[in-house]
């Protein structure tokens, strides 16, 4: 019983180092387009990929204090929103990420 | 929407202040989208237990706050909040313990340096508590991991209520300082009534106190002691509705001097037998006892004003409920 908890706890850990590499690509990529976070969160989700507020929200505070978004405030449907997208700096990063990721994808194909 | 507004309170009070209010105003913004869209498909407003099951998915206020901080390397994010708060608290006892020894060391007769050097161990004390609560929490972290992360449910309904309005906190810096010349303050206000010349310096030798001061002497300490456990309080809880009795308890005590002072004629009494030594402590006391009943005077109009403001606002809140309820 201790041994399969701690197993699902490793393989839990597992996925989540393998997630949190996966979900910047992910909101980079989505950030091409400028969103705000809750349709950042929706299209996200609507691709398979969910991220709970408490990782997406701190996450793209990260990504902009990197230099890698850029935000500002603007009114829509009579309420303040905070919208997101790429700076130049970020476009430069998420190509050469995308290279990589596919890189590494063909990579593992082959190792799987 | 109240129970949303009293979650971002919480969330709020937890967050580094000057991240605070860019986040809660994003955080505030997704959960109202949120409810919009589930309205717009459900065709009717959320019930509480539809808002409640929503903010149970965002998680509790402290794990949401904690999100944002730095990653903690020594203690894991999960347990970083209790850390953080057992910390703080008994950071904050243990500097009310020594400034209550101090006070209490001041109290008792020991000189003033005697007594405060109660209160200057508290960086090597504080450092020995930060040590143990730090490595008992990388221990847990370390040893137990993965397999005791503490449970994150929590029941919306047992946020804490709003406040009327937002609590101004005065800066972390500010209350320290606060802290710490309090502290000093009393310990020498209290020696000085023991050993007169730290008071009055030179003038120890024209004047002294009068027996009336003894008599006060324990509405002093208690004085000391709430005065400073008020502003440890607000430090770790600047919303706690307990510090208002605590100001209340202080005001009533401070008045209560002023009245027992303002009785009296002789508030000094000359340290010796010239003539011209009496002539002045005789024109000091004329002048402080003018003084206290001026301030009496001021601190009873304060009061009244104080009382008639807090009658109407009753009396406006009761008229609005059953202006509502017709």
């Amino acid at each position: 019983m201790v041994d399969l908890i701690a197993n699902n706890d490793v393989l839990e850990n597992l996925r989540l180092e393998l997630r949190r590499g996966c979900l910047i690509l992910a909101v980079l990529a989505e950030l091409r387009t400028e969103r705000y976070g809750y349709t950042l969160r929706k299209a996200l989700a609507e691709q398979g990929m969910d991220i709970d507020e408490g990782t997406l929200y701190p996450l793209l505070r990260r990504l902009e204090s990197q230099g890698l978004l850029v935000s500002e405030w603007r009114e829509e449907n009579n309420r303040n929103k905070r919208f997101y997208r790429l700076s130049p700096e970020g476009k430069g990063i998420l190509r050469q990420l995308s290279e990589d990721w596919k890189s590494i994808s063909v990579s593992l194909e082959g190792i799987l | 929407m109240e129970l949303i507004e009293r979650y971002l309170q919480a969330v709020a009070a937890a967050l580094p202040e000057s991240q605070r209010d860019d986040i809660i105003k994003e955080l505030r913004d997704n959960i109202l989208s949120q409810v919009e869209e589930q309205e717009h498909t459900l065709g009717r407003p959320l019930s509480e237990d539809e808002q409640i099951e929503l903010l149970k998915k965002l998680g509790s206020p402290a794990r949401l706050a904690s999100r944002y901080r730095k990653q903690e390397y020594v203690v894991g994010s999960s347990t970083f909040p209790i850390y953080w708060k057992i910390l703080k608290l008994a950071l904050g006892l243990t500097f009310l313990l020594l400034a209550a020894g101090s006070v209490g060391l001041a109290a008792s007769g020991k000189s003033f340096f005697e007594s405060l050097s109660i209160l200057l161990r508290y960086p090597s004390i504080a450092l020995s508590v930060f040590g143990w609560i730090t490595l008992i929490f990388f221990a847990l972290e370390f040893f137990v991991g993965a397999k005791c992360r503490l449970r994150d449910e929590f029941d919306p309904r047992s946020l804490p209520p709003l406040t009327k309005k937002p609590v101004t906190r005065k800066s972390r810096f500010e209350l320290v300082a606060k802290l710490v010349m309090q502290t000093v303050f009393s310990v020498w206000w209290l020696t000085g009534l023991h050993y007169q010349f730290l008071i009055f310096g030179p003038g120890v030798v024209v004047f002294n106190f009068a027996p009336i001061w003894n008599t006060l002497y324990p509405f002093f300490v208690i004085a000391a002691l709430v005065d400073i456990t008020r502003t440890a309080v607000m430090l770790y809880n600047p919303a706690w509705n307990g510090l208002r009795i605590l100001k209340y308890v202080n005001g009533g005590i401070g008045f209560a001097i002023l009245i027992i002072l303002a009785t009296r004629t002789e508030l000094f009494v000359p340290a010796n037998s010239s003539v011209e030594t009496q002539e002045i402590v005789k024109n000091v006391n004329f002048a402080l006892h003018l003084g206290l009943m001026v301030a009496i005077v001021v601190r009873a109009i304060t009061f009244i004003v104080e009382v008639a403001r807090l009658v109407a606002k009753k009396v406006g809140a009761a008229h609005g409920v059953s202006a509502g309820t017709v």
